[in-house]
Formats: structure tokens, sequence, C-alpha cells
């Protein structure tokens, strides 16, 4: 039960994975492209690690799961911020 | 372990006395309220000393922290401390060599109300931004708008700008002084209403007074 559960988490998180990467392959410039990977790609591993920590099953393994979605989360909203910033500041030849 | 001395310059800035032009720079506006003075409580002893009890208390929080993380990630073995020792004790002094940013404190009921709001925000975002990508006509009509930050400077102003990047069809792109400009998928979409919403959740994130009306 608990398996299945935590199986669908990672398919869907996958989905949102595919859903980010076909965004960043189909929108027009580098700031739309920003938004499919932060906001797609955020979820999705949001509900990979969701679905992991379910089937680790030990408390310590979810929360290392928990601390690696806190970080990536963290660290991809300063990243895009600081991409679109240089972008913003025409950084010449950026498509 | 205590501080080093060149921190201890920085310590008054926290009671009432003027703040260090060179920590509140030029982007807090004029006339808005110094953003330390929201948490500020009156000093009862002498500025020196709470400045150096509140350093040793950043320090102690700091490493309790770091304790637990090393901790929870070497599943409590007594040999880690070899190496996890040291670096829980330098790890924590890293933030007293930053620059001070202004105190903040967490409401636990906003805290719980906005982590749940997050969730759902988030999912909102991600299915947006995904059903745009698989849609044939994307829908775009990207640009940029400018929207007045009224959050006082540090902590509200970075979870305000990092949660508008999780919001459906925005993006944080630039904070230029006390503007913020955000990057939109379709600017057809309205984007005041919404940032107003999110301000105000930071607000009872952060146990501000709703909305003062500052620098506007």
């Amino acid at each position: 039960m608990l398996e299945g559960f935590g199986a669908i988490l990672i398919a869907m998180g996958a989905v949102f994975f595919v859903a980010g990467t076909v965004g960043l392959l189909r929108f027009p410039d580098i700031f739309c492209r920003l938004h499919a990977l932060t906001k797609a790609d955020g979820l999705g591993l949001a509900l990979i690690a969701l679905g992991v920590a379910l089937l680790a099953g030990t408390a310590g393994a979810a929360f290392r799961v928990a601390l690696v979605w806190f970080f990536v989360a963290i660290a991809s909203a300063t990243c895009s911020h600081l991409i679109a910033r240089y972008a913003r500041h025409g950084a010449g030849g950026v498509p | 372990m205590r501080a080093t001395t060149p921190l201890r310059e920085s310590a008054p800035a926290r009671g009432h006395l003027p703040p260090r032009p060179d920590i509140l720079a030029p982007h807090i506006c004029a006339d808005g309220p110094e953003p330390t003075d929201t948490n500020a409580v009156p000093a009862l002893r002498p500025g020196p000393r709470r400045g150096r009890w509140h350093r040793l208390r950043r320090w102690l929080g700091a490493v309790l922290v770091l304790a637990v993380l090393l901790g929870m990630l070497t599943g409590w073995r007594a040999e880690s401390l070899v190496f996890g020792l040291p670096a829980v004790v330098l790890g924590a002094m890293l933030p007293l060599l930053l620059p001070r940013v202004p105190g903040w404190r967490l409401s636990l009921r906003g805290a719980l109300a906005f982590a749940l709001w997050f969730a759902v925000q988030s999912v909102r975002g991600a299915v947006d931004v995904a059903r745009r990508a698989f849609a044939p006509d994307m829908g775009l009509r990207p640009g940029f708008r400018p929207y007045p930050l009224t959050l006082p400077q540090g902590a509200p102003r970075v979870m305000f700008a990092n949660t508008i990047t999780l919001l459906p069809g925005t993006l944080c792109a630039e904070i230029e002084g006390d503007m913020l400009i955000v990057h939109m998928l379709d600017t057809r979409m309205a984007l005041e209403p919404e940032l107003a919403a999110l301000e105000g959740r930071i607000r009872a994130l952060f146990a501000l007074p709703p909305n003062p009306e500052l620098c506007q």
C-alpha cells in the first residue's frame, strides 16, 4: 500500500520533470525557460522526494531526503533570480 | 567561545541607537520605519553587554542547528565527531562574519498557514507551466512588470522574492532598490492582487504588522 503510493508519487514527479524539460526546449526565451525549470522541476523533485521518503521507511532517511529538497528548493529559486538578472543586464548573445 | 573583535562594533545597531549607514543600505526607504525596530525590545541592559550576549546566543543557536544536522546525517555515530566537531564549531562562526541583517522572528501560526499555502501554490505554479509546455499554443505573452517592495529588508524580502518565483506565471527577475522586477509568462494576468496577497502572508509569517503603507 505504502510502496504503491510512493511509486505513484515518484511517477508523478517524473512527469513534472519531463514537462519542465519540454518547456525548456519549447519556450521562446531565457526568462520563460526559467519559469519551466524552477516551477515544474521544483514540484517534480518535491514529489520524488516525498515518494522516496515513504519508501525509505526510516526517519533518518526521510530527514535526509527532506534536507535535499530544502536546499535544492532554495538554490533553484536563487539561481533563477541570478540568471534572470544576468540576462537582463544585457549579457549579449544569451538566447 | 566568543566572536572575534571586528564584529563587536556592529552590536549597538541592535538597540535603539541610529543604524549604521553601511548596514542599512541606500535601498531602505527614507520615511519607512527602520526594520530593526519591528523586533527590537526596549534596551534593559547597556549596549555592549547586550550585543555580546546576543552574539553568543546566535552562535549557540547555529551550533545547535549544525549539530542536529550532523547527527542526523551521520546516524549519531561518535567517530563522526573527529571531523564533525571542528566543522560545527567553525561553521557556526560563519554567520558572525557575514554582514549583519535586521533581526527577524517567525510566527508559528503564520508559518503553518504559510507552509500549507506554499504547497498548494507550488502545485498550481507547476501545473500551469506544465500545461503551457505541452499545449500546442503555449499562451505566452511574456514581459516584465515592476512591483514596489514594502516589506522590510532581510529575510522577509528574500522570502518574498523566492516565493514569487513559485507562483503561477511569475518569476522574480531583479531587485532594483525598492522595486521588484517581475517576469510574467502572460502579462494579461493580474499581478498586483496575487503579490499583495503573498505580501500579507509573508507579514503573517514574520509576525510583522499588517501593511503600514510605507514607501508608496
